[in-house]
């Protein structure tokens, strides 16, 4: 039971840190909660289903695929909804954000319909159903360590990007500020477009497979595990990469825990109050510079 | 006619003058059926709505994503009041209130030290920990099976020997409807003139300067969130006793976008321009929900439209179709200064 939860706990988890990843990331660039960000997860889920089922293209080739739509995609949200309204107020930007996350959702249930759509059968690796490992009365399936992995292998890949490379120097510097980065000869925008294009790919990538893990796809899966990504980010410290990355995991499996010896009817419920409790008590989060705009009201 | 009005009003008083004179003998107009009088009390309980919303963003500049919360509060507490005990509504709607104002308080003031982005999305949790309470305490609300047979309203005076009225059909809602929104927009202006309001916009304006002016801050901003929340209570009492069923899909987080996109389309802070965007919304929301269907579209989409306004009001006009002068100057402020900027530079070439 234990550790059955822990299993399930942390393939969640990985799942949620993905998202997390994406909010911090574009967080820290532009100071915008990018509610839109859980509607690119839900997307990148329905390429994925489409790209089998139309293209007839196997699992392994529509997953890289649909990530790079959903890349294409953020990109697309922050030239057309968000660049526009760079020196507007926050208000301003926000409310963009809720409105393009509501257009995506309906845009969504418009193209692919409102039902929850399964895989088509036979179209995931046969293999993903098997039990890889098991121990203590806990099956691990292939699938889990696929999931394990694939996060791994991204956070890890993430981290090196940030840290080693031109670009993910650039990125930081345009998140301490975006003024002096401009005067050091950054293209801020470019940065930024980098910056959803990551944030997208891992976004689509997160939606495939939790599409794949509960082989169930609709156009408002987007929502909830946006917000609780949203609450991961915020548990990390908004704006950490590592933070956003522990808190998904973190919040993943207290979920589990919540919903297995807790209540499952709050499972949901159990996402917010974390997030509300650390916004009231530890807005900085787990891993975040305290920001000076948290403070700034009183 | 023109011997009645007094000479002294001005053009704005008349056409409201106008205007109310027409909603009252609106019902009896022969195109109107039972239909449309229920979509134009749908109306009126979304301006009671809208403007209670209106405090939050429009005057003080932050936004709530979980207004519905407060609704759904509000709702509940008429519902359960009156399956339980039998309350009268005149008794539920100061008790409503009071409640509204109650979580209002106990969200408000440790969340609203916070920013905009932490404020918003706080609220946005709190409504939907609403409503998977609601959904799950089926001791206290019967749960997804929703609250039926909740009684209407009445007007009972068999205490002092008089007789019993019980609203039936939608004529008397109407009245009652158009009485309380009355009663809102008149509490809206008095707020808005007062020593309050004031210093509302103050914040809305500028906090620093605001604080510097000895405005404190976090209780000005409590105060404000209170007051919408009851309000917000106040329309739920309202719809409970309405409709008379109540489940807790009625209040996702649809709702709160919803009144958020009027009180943005009509322009943030305008009284009149919130009432409009109400009009407007619920008027497209009935008309889609029919033409939907014909197209075989889902009607959920109708969403699809109001997200596609949200986003282009933001980019075109963001103070809304009835703009503040405050309001209007803030979201140009941004625009402004990097015009500024560029011609500075050009200068210095």
């Amino acid at each position: 039971m234990f550790l059955q939860q822990l299993v399930n706990g942390l393939t969640i988890g990985g799942i949620y840190a993905m998202i997390a990843v994406g909010y911090t990331m574009i967080y820290g660039v532009i100071q915008l909660i990018n509610f839109a960000h859980g509607e690119i997860y839900m997307l990148g889920a329905f390429f994925a289903i489409t790209f089998i089922s139309v293209l007839g293209l196997p699992f392994y080739a529509a997953f890289p695929l649909a990530m790079a739509c959903c890349a294409v995609c953020g990109v697309l949200l922050d030239v057309i909804a968000y660049r526009p309204l760079r020196k507007s107020p926050r208000l301003a930007a926000l409310i963009t954000a809720i409105g393009m996350s509501i257009f995506l959702q309906n845009l969504a249930m418009v193209i692919w319909g409102s039902r929850p759509k399964p895989f088509p059968h036979g179209t995931l690796p046969v293999y993903f159903e098997k039990t890889a490992v098991s121990f203590g009365g806990v099956n691990l399936s292939w699938f889990h360590i696929f999931i394990y992995c694939l996060t791994i292998v991204m956070m890890v890949g993430l981290n090196l990007i940030i840290k080693k490379t031109r670009w993910g120097k650039a990125m930081r510097a345009v998140a301490q500020n975006k003024t002096m980065a401009a005067l050091a000869g950054i293209n801020v925008n470019r940065v930024i477009s980098y910056t959803f294009l990551l944030a997208g790919a891992l976004g689509g990538a997160a939606g495939i497979m939790t599409g794949a893990f509960y082989n169930k796809i609709e156009p408002t899966m987007g929502y909830i595990a946006g917000v609780k990504a949203f609450a991961a980010a915020v548990l990390g410290g908004i704006g950490s990469v590592p933070g956003a990355m522990l808190g998904g995991v973190v919040l993943g499996v207290a979920e589990a825990f919540g919903a297995g010896y807790l209540s499952s009817l709050y499972r949901d419920g159990i996402s917010y109050a974390v997030m509300i409790a650390v916004i009231i008590l530890i807005p900085a989060g787990l891993f975040g510079r305290v920001l000076k705009e948290t403070k700034k009201s009183m | 006619m023109g011997k009645f009005v007094p000479a002294n009003l001005t053009v704005g008083a008349k056409i409201r003058i106008g205007l109310l004179m027409f909603a009252l003998v609106l019902p009896f107009f022969p195109f109107v059926t039972d239909y449309l009088l229920h979509i134009i009390i749908l109306i009126y309980l979304y301006m009671i709505l809208a403007l209670g919303l209106n405090i939050v963003p429009g005057f003080n500049g932050l936004l709530d994503l979980g207004y519905v919360g407060f609704y759904g509060i509000g709702a509940y507490t008429s519902g359960l009041l009156t399956y339980h005990f039998g309350l009268s509504y005149w008794v539920i709607i100061p008790l409503a209130f009071i409640n509204g104002a109650i979580w209002g308080i106990l969200l408000g003031a440790p969340t609203l030290r916070l920013t905009g982005d932490y404020f918003a999305i706080v609220t946005f949790g709190f409504s939907e920990l609403v409503v998977l309470f609601l959904t799950n305490e089926i001791w206290l609300t019967r749960g997804p099976l929703g609250l039926p047979g909740i009684d209407v309203v009445s007007i009972d005076l068999t205490l002092f020997g008089g007789p019993k009225w019980e609203f039936v059909g939608e004529l008397p809602y109407y009245y009652l409807a158009i009485a309380m929104v009355l009663v809102t927009v008149f509490v809206m202006h008095r707020i808005q003139d007062s020593r309050l309001g004031r210093a509302w916009f103050a914040i809305r304006d500028d906090e620093v300067a605001a604080v510097s002016c000895g405005i404190n801050l976090l209780a000005y901003k409590v105060i404000a969130f209170a007051i919408s929340a009851a309000f917000g209570a106040v329309g739920g009492s309202f719809f409970a006793r309405w409709v008379t069923f109540l489940s807790p899909d009625m209040f996702k987080f649809w709702e709160s976008f919803l009144i958020l996109c009027m009180i943005v389309l009509g322009g943030l802070g305008n009284i009149w321009g919130v009432m409009i965007g109400a009009v407007i919304l619920v008027s497209m929301s009935e008309i889609l929900r029919e033409v939907l269907p014909v197209l075989g579209l889902p009607v959920e989409v109708r969403f699809l439209a109001f997200g596609l306004i949200m986003v282009l009001m933001m980019r075109y006009r963001p103070a809304g179709m009835m703009p503040i002068a405050a309001v209007a100057a803030q979201m140009r402020a941004g625009r402004k200064k990097r015009r500024r900027t560029k011609a500075t530079v050009g200068m210095q070439k």
